[in-house]
């Protein structure tokens, strides 16, 4: 019996990150994206300390009054502080973001894996279900549920979830098969390894990267998609603030004050951007075939 | 032929070809709209929503009022300007017999199209007849009403069976006295009741040519039509619900007529867009927060009591339509027959008074929802009322619906969904007629336009007896005491009465409106 000694190259994490960080210095534009995302998230996290007022409550202030020292950004048309509800906005759509993109990579990862690695009919299947989803126009699709189930950050949560599995399962259940056919998994296979530890522990890891990216890179579209969906009335249930809400307010008055518009426009385009550029960043470096300088 | 092509090259003929055809295709129009476009006159208006319906038998919203009242004939309609009154139209004289008997004659020559014949007497006993025959909800409009009796081909009695003094500002004057052709519509329809949105024969200046939902009505003029000739050649009416967006349809100059906010009024009149002509019109229209008594939640009156008591109206109205609107005391508005000086609740409620109530209904942690359309007024109204009643700690969640799954919501014909229904932001248009500013709230209308399941006994009683009493001030008192038992129900809180700011292009058009500002299309008059 021979027996065989796995050698593991010692990881090192400190070089790895060093490398990363240089690269991403390298990026402008990724530098500009990661202040984005930090300014984000932080003003998202310590919304509730920045807010100088409740941003629910009405007629705090003089009806669409302009910005004051008092109202920062004036207030809206039911007389509350825009800026706290600027603020405290920037949470709904993180959170949708987070929450839906999550629940969509958990679930497209193991539908993926599923697919990849089980017998062909069950992939035959699942193929049909995802091209049967991603065949719905997005919007449309999102309008449609939302009015069947009652507009609530559950349901846009849900949709959006929804719309993002069969994408991420395709990608992996694609990269699952290539990898299928090399030959480490070969001989893992050769030894007697099982199918859940080929998947959990040599497949995943070679997948879950550039999946991720995807993932990072779909967030301002989700963003988006949320301040669309509350602009069109399908969105959070008001008094909730959230920026597609703010927007839609600001749209109906702009006639009145234009900083409604301008308050909730602002963070939209400052957080897509941000998310689009470091998702890019991210990508340049990860891909090995657009890195310019290997 | 050989010889025209001849002197055209091929390049400058497609040359020439591809800038018709870009232009027609970049216009989004077809090509024999765009020949018809460059020959006549069009308006162009906004309304505020979309048709659901032509058969002025079941009709639903002011837009078909509108439309129907250009592509049908009725015997008498409303006069335009700025006081109500009615004048001729298919009808060449009427009068009133007796209390119960109106005696009517029709003009010679008025056209069906599809070749139906002119219209006849039978054809007005026909109109009103199918309006109880197929049980419209409508049929309130008419009243006590019986029969038509015919005398010849042109003359015809409508015969009440008691007095039934609406039927001058209302029976005749609005949409179901509009008169259809038997024999189109008997065709169409087999047995004579609600053929939809596919009007079977026209009889009025226009016909509709074209309806692309949620795109545009399209009106062209009616070819056989022998009455005096409309100002405009079409006329091309985009529904659009949200009031902010209608205002931005009349800026980008997609339209030449269109009502405004409040809001924005004093924006337009302060600073007017270049040829803009603004007016300000009352509305008879009525606002209300309405409550399902039939809903676990609301059964004890004494939670809609403190529910009525917690709403600040001045506030609402403050918020929702700039101030600059009446507080309304009830269903009908200042100046109509019935109107009431004041709500037995005052508007600025009672804060103490509405804790007083809920602690008498033994009620904590109560979470109620409101439901509104999606447009800035309602949800605005509704956001207010949230805020509101937060403060004697009822929780409300806001259903924003868009306006075709809002307008059924209450309907038991449309599903269990009226089960669920708890607060409503509603508004009802009103008409000059106090009759139909209090049909909504009768008995029969529960689950149909009475969401509110209000029922009351002494009310359908007052209402019978309101229809036959000609003297205004004792018929009005009446109505005031029906009032008073809608508000004592605890089942609404009356808002306001609105008012209808519209604007138009004196480039473009003359506007010509009912006294509440409801556009009257076929007197529009081009400039």
């Amino acid at each position: 019996m021979v027996r065989v000694e796995i050698i593991r190259p010692e990881p090192n994490d400190a070089v790895a990150t060093g490398t990363f960080l240089r690269q991403l210095r390298k990026n402008r534009l990724g530098v500009l994206g990661a202040l984005l995302v930090v300014l984000v998230f932080v003003s998202a996290f310590f919304a509730p300390l920045i807010i100088t007022h409740d941003p629910i409550k009405i007629m705090v202030g003089p009806r669409l009054a302009p910005p004051s020292l008092d109202f920062l950004l004036g207030t809206d048309q039911l007389g509350r502080d825009t800026f706290s509800r600027v603020i405290m906005g920037g949470r709904i759509p993180l959170l949708v973001a987070f929450a839906s993109l999550g629940s969509a990579l958990a679930v497209g990862v193991v539908l993926g894996l599923i697919a990849g690695f089980g017998p062909r009919w069950l992939d035959n299947l699942l193929l049909l279900v995802f091209d049967t989803i991603r065949s719905f126009p997005g919007i449309i699709f999102a309008l449609a549920i939302i009015a069947l189930v009652g507009p609530s950050l559950a349901s846009i949560i849900f949709v959006i979830a929804m719309t993002s599995v069969p994408i991420y399962a395709r990608v992996l259940r694609t990269q699952a098969q290539g990898l299928l056919s090399s030959e480490y998994i070969a001989a893992e296979r050769s030894m007697g390894a099982g199918t859940a530890r080929i998947l959990g522990v040599h497949v995943l890891p070679n997948v879950i990267g550039p999946l991720l990216i995807l993932v990072s890179m779909d967030v301002p579209a989700v963003i988006a998609w949320e301040a669309g969906l509350s602009f069109l009335g399908m969105g959070v249930r008001p008094p909730t603030p959230d920026w597609g809400a703010v927007l839609n307010d600001g749209y109906s008055y702009i006639n009145q004050t234009p900083w409604l518009v301008i308050g909730s426009g602002i963070p939209i385009v400052l957080a897509t951007l941000g998310f689009t550029f470091l998702g890019e960043a991210l990508r340049d470096i990860f891909d090995p075939k657009l890195r310019k300088d290997l | 032929m050989k010889h025209i092509m001849g002197n055209v090259s091929r390049r400058s003929f497609l040359k020439t070809g591809a800038v018709l055809g870009g232009g027609v295709l970049g216009g989004g129009m077809p090509l024999s709209q765009v020949i018809w476009a460059a020959e006549g006159k069009v308006l162009r208006a906004c309304s505020d929503g979309d048709i659901t319906k032509l058969d002025p038998a079941f009709y639903n919203r002011q837009v078909e009022v509108d439309v129907m009242s250009c592509i049908y004939s009725k015997l008498i309609r409303y006069k335009p300007g700025s006081e109500w009154g009615w004048e001729l139209d298919a009808a060449e004289s009427i009068e009133q017999v007796d209390p119960t008997h109106i005696r009517f004659r029709l003009k010679k020559g008025i056209k069906f199209t599809g070749g139906h014949g002119e219209m006849a007497a039978k054809d007005v006993k026909f109109s009103i007849e199918r309006i109880f025959k197929h049980k419209s909800f409508l049929a309130p409009q008419w009243g006590s009403f019986d029969r038509v009796e015919l005398e010849d081909d042109y003359t015809g009695v409508i015969v009440f069976k008691t007095p039934f003094v609406p039927v001058w500002l209302l029976s005749l004057t609005d949409a179901t006295g509009h008169v259809l052709s038997e024999d189109a519509v008997m065709k169409a329809t087999k047995d004579g009741g609600d053929f939809g949105l596919k009007p079977p024969a026209f009889s009025g200046p226009y016909v509709l040519a074209d309806w692309k939902p949620n795109q545009y009505i399209l009106l062209t003029r009616n070819p056989e039509w022998a009455g005096p000739k409309p100002g405009f050649d079409e006329i091309r009416v985009v529904p659009v619900d949200d009031l902010k967006a209608r205002e931005r349809a009349y800026l980008a100059g997609d339209v030449d007529f269109t009502s405004i906010s409040l809001d924005s009024l004093a924006g337009f009149k302060s600073n007017p867009p270049a040829d803009t002509k603004v007016e300000e019109w009352p509305s008879l229209w009525y606002y209300w927060i309405g409550m399902n008594m039939d809903h676990p939640k609301l059964k004890d009156i004494n939670v809609r009591k403190a529910i009525q008591w917690a709403i600040n109206v001045p506030q609402i109205l403050d918020a929702a339509f700039a101030g600059q609107v009446n507080v309304a005391t009830g269903t009908i508005a200042p100046g109509l027959v019935g109107h009431r000086a004041k709500a037995l609740v005052p508007p600025e409620g009672d804060l103490a008074k509405a804790k007083e109530f809920l602690e008498k209904a033994g009620v904590n942690n109560l979470t109620v929802s409101i439901d509104c359309t999606s447009d800035s007024l309602n949800s605005t109204i509704a956001q207010t009322v949230q805020a509101q009643l937060s403060q004697i700690g009822i929780s409300v969640e806001v259903n924003i619906r868009d306006n075709s799954s809002f307008w059924t919501l209450g309907m038991e014909s449309e599903g269990e969904r009226w089960k669920d229904l708890q607060l409503i932001v509603n508004g009802f248009i009103g008409l000059p007629d106090p009759n139909y500013n209090t049909n909504p709230f009768l008995q029969n209308q529960i689950g149909i336009w009475n969401w509110e399941r209000f029922r009351s006994a002494r009310y359908d009683e007052l209402a019978a007896k309101a229809n036959t009493i000609d003297d205004p001030d004792a018929r009005g008192k009446l109505y005031q005491e029906m009032q008073d038992l809608m508000e004592d129900s605890g089942c609404y809180r009356f808002l306001t009465n609105g008012a209808n700011p519209v604007i138009y292009r004196t480039t473009k058009t003359l506007a010509s409106t009912r006294p509440d500002g409801a556009p009257l299309f076929y007197d529009f008059q081009p400039v």
